[in-house]
């Protein structure tokens, strides 16, 4: 370290003479301008990255636009057109369907795993890494193996199956079985990173909330329902939050369906983040898919802003 | 002294080393003699690009090879310079690369497409007409039932270099454990349903048609169709797709998945691909192109097989389908000139070697049958040995070319063969639906002719 002070006649250590640079901003001021700056790259990243496709894409939906470079204006023609479009309408029934499916099941067996591993040990260590494996996977694999591991007659589940005396089970080509075998595949490949995200809440609960508790007497059960669902409100708003904007149009989502079933059999797993990718670069209807992606947002911004006033940002209130 | 030592040292240091200016300027100076000429790569376009998806290390090297060979003679005697780009096989075939880059106005100088694809880009206006840059003679080499839907108004704007028709593949030994023989190949569509019966056991299934959906899928039923008598359009340009024909069709492909002789799904990456279907025992018979011939060469080298061509249904009449991919050049690229005179040169000049080199693409390299009257000539040693001799002498007579269409009327009928194959929905119910679909679209179209 250099030693930027200056002996004065006196002996006395004294700061070096400041260059007069104006009047000096207070403290709070330039904690602010520090934080703006900070803040600044992804801000200005997400305006050029996000926002501004966002708004191009809302408006390429009153548009008719060939792919080839030619825009037409249509005005609402692309709306009106979404309204009569009985796939459109099959693949938000789709999509409803595994939004309230897979966001309750991601919860629920997120926060369970968070809860099984939270201790520390050797053993959980290993649990977890286990656990979150998944997720470092191409998900051109996963979908690759698991359908070799659910195909019909030979696969691995038809196999185990039929050991057990039942038939086989086209779990991805028949309509009836496909959303949910997908389902539960997300399920298996999300898991991990929301058991992350919930032992983090975890972690962030003082112990000593649940020595008092069961000093006073509560048992696991009480201490659970009194003690970690309040506290950990703000980590279950972000859990839903996210795991619902995953499900609508996440791309793990979309590459699960693309790998594995196409949106297939019989537009059972044809989602509307599927569907909006086969008009756009499938059937070059550009205008058309920005239309329905417009609309997609809008749906997830309405339920981002109830979740938000329900939960007010996710401070639930309790009795 | 102290301080003055440590001043002096610190001037020192800053004479040193380079200051912030002298760093930043000798990091632009790197930067354009190493990293600027691929950033500005797309700008010096200096060669034309080649999109395609036979990439090296890819599954059968021979094809890659020959698009190499075909580039290296290309530059070899030529200014203009020809670039291969290898896409992988998912982002091309219904993926987002090519459309992306042409809705960017990136496009490739010349690229690739199957005729189910060629009014997307062609009603898109980003075709070169290939015409004034092939002589008479080899414009009418090209067979006129393969060419037909790559040309709009007598002018060609594709040249194929394979014609891949569809038939049935059989498991030899699959055959001989059921007790079958060559004389129970199946001629009929309910004989195909009762021989696949036999064949299906608690690990293997009869026969396979593709289920998953997309253009494809489309491909392989539309024979299935015409040989009922069925087609999609009237000579007055409204829907045919609501008869009795194409009602029958969709019966035979969901009778073969509710008897279960035929799977709901097929493994590897679909009804296309032999070696994990037909190779692994999965299914004993397989609905699949003349391609297979090379798949299973390549693949599965010992695995024993037969070819037939598809059965009809009764008093219904044989007809295959022809399908296959064509060299294609962008209007709008680079250089629109050179990239017409590279497809000609390499498949509609027989001066400059063109036959050749489909002979070689559809025996070497491929299995396929050739599109042009002097490469079926030419090549009549290789397409008249082996599994070729069946296609050349069987199959490919009863070919019709692969239709091309506009995307909705794909996806009508796509989605009808998806309702009836894997969800049980009434045939008739379904055909009427797709041809309402069909008819409302046709009603305002403005494209291409629909063949």
């Amino acid at each position: 370290m250099q030693d930027r002070s200056a002996k004065t006649k006196e002996g006395v250590h004294a700061r070096a003479p400041s260059i007069d640079r104006g009047p000096r901003l207070s403290n709070r001021a330039r904690e602010r301008i520090a934080g703006y700056l900070f803040v600044a790259p992804d801000a200005i990243g997400l305006m050029i990255f996000v926002g501004g496709p966002m708004i191009l894409s809302l408006s390429l939906g009153f548009f008719s636009v060939s792919g080839f470079g030619e825009y037409t204006f249509v005005g609402l023609d692309n709306y009106r057109r979404m309204a009569g479009d009985p796939l459109f309408w099959g693949s938000l029934q789709v999509t409803i369907l595994y939004v309230v499916a897979l966001v309750p099941l991601l919860y629920v067996v997120g926060l369970g795993l968070a809860l099984l591993v939270q201790a520390n040990s050797k053993f959980n260590t290993v649990l977890r890494t286990l656990l979150f494996m998944p997720q470092t996977v191409s998900l051109v694999v996963v979908g690759l193996v698991w359908q070799v591991l659910l195909i019909d007659k030979i696969g691995l589940f038809n196999q185990l199956g039929s050991a057990f005396g039942f038939g086989s089970i086209s779990w991805l080509g028949d309509p009836r079985f496909a959303l949910a075998t997908v389902i539960a595949i997300s399920v298996w490949f999300l898991m991990g990173f929301y058991m992350l995200i919930f032992l983090g809440g975890l972690q962030d609960i003082p112990r000593e909330y649940y020595e008092a508790a069961r000093i006073d007497g509560a048992g696991p059960i009480q201490s659970f329902f009194k003690i970690t669902l309040p506290l950990l409100s703000p980590t279950s708003f972000f859990v839903l939050l996210v795991s619902t904007v995953t499900a609508v149009c996440g791309s793990q989502t979309f590459d699960l369906i693309y790998i594995m079933t196409k949106g297939g059999p019989a537009n059972s797993t044809s989602l509307a983040i599927f569907y909006i990718y086969q008009q756009a670069f499938l059937f070059n209807e550009y205008g058309y898919a920005a239309a329905m992606a417009s609309v997609l947002v809008i749906i997830l911004m309405a339920i981002t802003v109830l979740m938000f006033l329900l939960t007010r940002g996710g401070r639930f209130t309790y009795g | 002294m102290v301080e003055g030592s440590n001043t002096f040292a610190t001037r020192r240091n800053v004479r040193r080393g380079p200051n912030r200016r002298e760093v930043l300027a000798t990091g632009v100076a790197a930067a354009a003699f190493t990293g600027f000429p691929y950033v500005s790569r797309g700008y010096a376009a200096q060669t034309l690009k080649f999109w395609q998806f036979y990439a090296p290390g890819g599954g059968v090297p021979s094809q890659e090879k020959w698009y190499e060979d075909v580039v290296k003679d290309w530059n070899n005697s030529h200014d203009v310079k020809v670039e291969l780009v290898y896409v992988p096989n998912n982002a091309y075939m219904d993926g987002t690369k090519l459309p992306t880059a042409f809705a960017s106005g990136a496009g490739p100088d010349l690229f690739i497409i199957s005729p189910g694809d060629f009014l997307r880009y062609y009603n898109g206006g980003v075709l070169l007409d290939l015409t004034p840059f092939m002589e008479q003679s080899a414009r009418d080499d090209f067979l006129p039932n393969v060419i037909a839907n790559r040309m709009v108004g007598g002018k060609i704007y594709g040249l194929p270099y394979e014609v891949e028709p569809m038939a049935m593949y059989y498991s030899v030994d699959a055959f001989k454990e059921a007790g079958l023989t060559d004389n129970d190949i199946p001629k009929t569509w309910e004989e195909l349903l009762s021989v696949a019966k036999k064949l299906t056991n608690s690990k293997r299934f009869g026969v396979l048609f593709e289920t998953n959906p997309g253009y494809y899928q489309n491909f392989t039923w539309y024979p299935f169709l015409w040989e009922a008598g069925g087609d999609f359009q009237t000579k007055e340009g409204k829907s045919a797709f609501n008869t009795p024909a194409t009602v029958s069709a969709l019966k035979f492909w969901q009778d073969a998945i509710n008897t279960g002789v035929a799977p709901r799904k097929p493994l590897g990456g679909g009804a296309w691909d032999t070696v994990p279907n037909l190779g692994s025992g999965y299914c004993a018979m397989q609905n699949v192109g003349i391609w297979a011939i090379a798949q299973l060469r390549e693949g599965a080298p010992n695995f024993k097989y037969g070819v037939f061509k598809l059965p009809t249904p009764p008093g219904g009449k044989y007809i295959t389908i022809g399908g296959g991919w064509a060299f294609v050049a962008n209007r709008k690229g680079w250089n629109p000139k050179a990239a017409g005179e590279f497809i000609a040169w390499s498949l509609g000049s027989p001066k400059d070697g063109s036959v050749g080199r489909i002979v070689d693409w559809c025996t070497k390299a491929k299995s396929d049958m050739p599109p042009t009257k002097s490469a079926l000539d030419a090549g009549k040693a290789a397409f008249e040995s082996g599994f070729l001799k069946i296609f050349t002498n069987d199959i490919y007579p009863g070919a019709r070319a692969e239709p091309r269409m506009p995307p909705p009327v794909y996806k009508a009928i796509s989605d009808a063969i998806q309702a009836c194959q894997l969800n049980g929905q009434n045939p008739a119910q379904a055909a009427k639906a797709a041809s309402d679909q069909i008819d409302a679209f046709l009603s305002g179209y403005k494209g291409a002719p629909i063949l």
